[in-house]
């Protein structure tokens, strides 16, 4: 199967160049997304914690959780729900695929 | 994006691999459990004592010991369940998160909303929290501070307010709106707690809860306030390097243990997602990267008591023997009143 631009999908890196239990950062133009691989499998969220707007990318994975480096509120990373304080807001999460041992996301345009 | 720059180890030119970062930052239920039984035995031991010395002259060093072993490790637990670092298993962070509060007394929606402040603004004046003193400090700030009259008269007017829902604008600026019904039922389960205590006491005549909980909370207050004190004492305000707002200091193991390892508090500015037990072996990792450590607990708490004396008395007050911001040192003029 090809993903393609055209539709919307984005090349992230390689499968392998997440660790297990890790998280890459992506950026696209301005806007920054976080890429995990998880014990549930591949998953992408926005990038800034809706607390206040540090990297998720430099933050911890624990199981399917993914904690903000500063004040570790923590994100469910499958759905981007707020799981504990300080954060309180959802993060948008964004369909991912892995083909070919590629890491792709899909980001709808503004 | 917001342009502000949070107060961590970016902010301060300090770099870890994500890797060795991931390792340190890794969660575990058993060191905080261990942690735990140890302190839960300490209190056992020390409770024990103050019994045995009950109208004697002994139960002077007895309330101190259990005093100390009740106040000091019930901020440092407050702390470590404040970032969720002290248990892998987040309820269990919660549990003992408002256990160790209510000993702490601050209400935890509160300190941890307010915790946050002061690690996204550490030591930065008029953004970060929990700057509990005026500075430069003076010799009545130090009292205010050691005496802990600072703490309880601050968290008395405060849990009033939250429970009447009549929040202070600082409150309203870092706590999300959201969140401000479970603060203000937090305030009103806190004072429904103190108050049921006391009407317990009146009602029964029980002196348990003064003689192994109020009055060692209040003897040990002094001891937990000179730990914390050192945290940022004459250190630097107004700037984003945590190496110039923050201190470490050398302890030993029951310092550290009493602590949680918060002597390695510079390290934890730097990278706050480090659990308790895994600061030492951060510190170790920045070693390179950070000033020194400064002496123990009793060296800094010294140097700053004169420093605060020869302040409010016009004299010079360079620090001899712990980390200082240049414009501390030096004579300075008299700092005005605090407000």
């Amino acid at each position: 199967m090809t993903l393609s631009m055209a539709d919307g999908w984005h090349r992230v890196c390689r499968a392998d160049e997440i660790d297990d239990e890790d998280v890459v950062r992506f950026d696209l133009g301005a806007r920054t997304f976080a890429v995990y691989n998880t014990p549930s499998g591949f998953f992408a969220t926005d990038g800034l914690c809706t607390h206040e707007e540090q990297h998720l990318a430099d933050g911890l994975v624990i199981d399917d959780i993914i904690e903000c480096p500063l004040h570790q509120g923590r994100f469910h990373i499958p759905t981007g729900q707020a799981k504990s304080a300080p954060v309180c807001e959802h993060l948008a999460t964004y369909p991912v695929q892995v083909t070919d041992g590629v890491v792709y996301m899909h980001i709808a345009d503004d | 994006m917001s342009d502000y720059q949070a107060t961590n180890a970016s902010s301060s030119g300090v770099r870890l691999d994500k890797k060795t970062l991931k390792a340190l930052s890794r969660r575990s239920d058993r060191p905080g459990l261990r942690w735990l039984a140890t302190w839960a035995a300490l209190l056992t031991g020390s409770g024990t004592l103050v019994y045995l010395s009950l109208a004697t002259w002994w139960i002077v060093p007895a309330m101190l010991l259990h005093g100390t072993l009740l106040a000091v490790p019930a901020y440092s637990l407050s702390h470590e369940c404040a970032h969720g670092t002290a248990f892998r298993t987040r309820r269990l962070n919660e549990v003992f998160f408002w256990l160790s509060s209510l000993i702490y007394i601050e209400e935890p929606t509160h300190r941890r909303y307010a915790h946050a402040r002061h690690h996204t603004y550490t030591w930065i004046k008029g953004k970060d929290a929990q700057m509990s003193f005026h500075t430069p400090l003076t010799a009545w700030s130090w009292f205010m501070e050691i005496s802990t009259f600072g703490h309880l008269i601050y968290e008395a007017r405060l849990l009033t307010r939250n429970a009447l829902g009549a929040f202070d604008d600082e409150v309203i600026e870092f706590t999300p709106a959201s969140e401000l019904a479970k603060l203000k039922w937090g305030a009103r389960a806190f004072l429904a707690i103190y108050g049921g205590l006391a009407a317990y006491v009146i009602v029964t005549g029980a002196m348990w809860p003064l003689v192994y909980i109020v009055v060692p909370r209040l003897v040990g207050g002094p001891i937990m306030q000179v730990f914390t004190i050192t945290q940022h004492a004459e250190l630097e305000e107004d700037q984003p390097s945590i190496l110039r707002s923050t201190r470490s200091f050398r302890s030993g193991p029951i310092g550290r243990f009493v602590y949680m390892n918060m002597n390695n508090h510079m390290e934890h500015h730097l990278y706050p997602m480090t659990p308790f037990h895994a600061l030492p072996t951060l510190a170790t990792a920045l070693q390179e990267q950070v000033p020194e450590p400064d002496p123990s607990v009793v060296r800094i708490n010294a140097e700053v008591l004169s420093i605060a004396v020869r302040r409010s008395l016009g004299l010079d007050t360079t620090a001899r023997h712990i980390r200082q911001a240049d414009g501390y040192a030096g004579r300075e003029p008299m700092p005005a009143p605090a407000e």
